[in-house]
């Protein structure tokens, strides 16, 4: 197997829109998360979400933004910022062997949603001509083909809240063992529609808001935790082979070590210790690493009952009596739920962490859960603490657990 | 053969493509190429959507080839002289059908 490094970073996120402004919001503690403001959020029991600042049109000409969801145009707009940071003219030969991995929960919801709201509440049978096309999950990832002209695998991976670390880890082992040369891999999530927000409130999965701020609605590992918010955005990292990049020159922002992957096979939607602990030591597996080899933690952190003791009752398995020394960073309390995009934006934050050394605070952990007592960066960023290999954990409903182990270039 | 509408319906087909499809208004001649104004089987779609609400008809889901803007504003012509005949809201035999 090849080493594969990290040569590029794109980011359309709720804390910014490059790498610096988006690790300065996360060191610093400035949530993402606020009142949001659509049509019929009134009708939301916490109108919360960590959105974007964005309007595609700064992007986008008449003719192609028409055909765009708001999904793929975040993901097209990340691609060319991670292309343009790899710095990597591709000639016609390597792209047709280069890749596009993509994860998405809910790919173009807004446009199905709009198309929906036309058909049902208009009761209209004017349906746009361009909804199928706009909101299949398949469109992030075909549009940044079609723009770069990239012309090997181009796939899309759909396993909810772990979808983009499963892209980032699928690109991962297609560049490891030679089967391509470059690759473009994360995700792209835009779920903030009145339809998608009521399903998540029906489920009983989002946060209530804080009394005092509604920044500070989203607290993983808190004893007062009361469920996640949703976020928006995108992010992307341009992978290739360690002695690919080191010839041309490219700036590395870091190695992706390995890449561990489970499914729980149990409950659709209840975590699995088991399997979270599994995808963990799986990714130490891939990645010729020890337990003790790991210096810090992204976990999975959505705020939830239930992920958050499993995650926690999971880390103390894989590194036994190490497991409260080791700083857990859930960043979440950030940036929100990106759901599909949630693990990509994780990992390059992970990426930035260890390249600044600094463990990233999982902020609002005001009163600790009893049941939750790892160390989690509880009183905020802690300089010198993400030391040099860490492990982003992603945990999904319908079970598929993947964790990425990724190391600091030196 | 064209109606009394036909400069008009050709005036409103235009505006939609030069709004819709950034088609530059130079290059509109009647027998300009769809395909080479940058309107393909799936914007063709759109753009009898847009028509439809343009013009506030509704055309039938059957096969014609439309190839040239004169072709298309002829057809539109058409349909629109044939809704004020029948005085009805679906009145031609006729429509549109793209590529899949």
């Amino acid at each position: 197997m090849r080493r594969v490094a990290v040569t590029g970073i794109g980011l359309v996120s709720p804390l910014g829109h490059n790498a610096a402004d988006v690790f300065e919001a996360a060191r610093a503690g400035r949530s993402g998360i606020h009142r949001l403001q659509i049509a019929g959020a009134h009708r939301l029991a916490a109108p919360l979400a960590a959105t974007v600042q964005f309007d595609g049109t700064e992007h986008f000409e008449p003719p192609q933004f028409r055909l765009l969801d708001r999904v793929s145009q975040f993901a097209v707009v990340a691609a060319r910022r991670a292309l343009a940071d790899a710095g990597c003219g591709l000639t016609e030969a390597e792209r047709r062997r280069a890749g596009v991995f993509m994860g998405t929960g809910m790919g173009g919801t807004l446009s199905i949603d709009e198309g929906y709201q036309t058909l049902y509440g208009e009761n209209s049978d004017r349906i746009k001509p361009m909804m199928i096309l706009k909101g299949m999950h398949n469109a992030p990832a075909a549009w940044i083909g079609i723009e770069n002209g990239w012309r090997g695998p181009n796939l899309t991976y759909s396993t909810a809240c772990s979808s983009s670390s499963v892209a980032i880890g699928e690109a991962w082992l297609r560049v490891a063992c030679g089967a391509m040369d470059i690759a473009i891999a994360g995700g792209s999530e835009a779920p903030l529609s009145l339809g998608s927000l009521k399903a998540w409130e029906a489920m009983h999965t989002l946060a209530s808001e804080d009394a005092a701020d509604p920044a500070r609605s989203c607290k993983p590992f808190c004893r007062s935790r009361s469920g996640m918010v949703l976020g928006e955005g995108a992010a992307l990292v341009v992978l290739e082979p360690w002695d690919r990049a080191l010839a041309r020159g490219a700036a590395i922002h870091g190695e992706l070590l390995g890449y561990g992957l489970t499914t729980d096979a149990g409950h659709i939607a209840r975590p699995s210790i088991d399997g979270q602990a599994e995808a963990m030591a799986a990714a130490l597996a891939a990645a010729g690493i020890a337990a003790a080899d790991v210096d810090s933690i992204n976990a999975h952190g959505t705020g939830t009952q239930a992920n958050d003791l499993a995650e926690t009752a999971a880390i103390k398995r894989v590194f036994g009596a190490r497991a409260c020394q080791i700083p857990v960073s859930a960043t979440k309390a950030l940036h929100g739920h990106l759901l599909g995009a949630a693990g990509a934006l994780e990992f390059v934050l992970s990426l930035l962490a260890l390249r600044h050394g600094i463990a990233l605070p999982t902020l609002h952990l005001d009163v600790p859960d009893p049941d939750c007592d790892l160390d989690y960066v509880a009183h905020g960023a802690r300089v010198g603490a993400a030391g040099r290999t860490m492990l982003s954990n992603s945990f999904a409903f319908g079970g598929t657990n993947a964790v990425l182990a990724l190391r600091a270039v030196a | 053969m064209t109606s009394v509408t036909f400069n008009n319906t050709e005036k409103r087909i235009r505006a939609l493509l030069v709004k819709d499809f950034e088609v530059d208004p130079g290059t509109l001649t009647l027998d300009a190429r769809l395909n080479e104004l940058g309107v393909d089987s799936i914007g063709m779609a759109e753009l009898i959507f847009n028509v439809e609400d343009e013009f506030g008809l509704k055309l039938p889901d059957v096969a014609v080839q439309l190839s040239t803007f004169g072709e298309v504003v002829q057809f539109i012509d058409e349909a629109v002289a044939g809704q004020r005949a029948a005085a009805a809201p679906y009145p031609v035999a006729h429509g549109v059908q793209t590529a899949a």
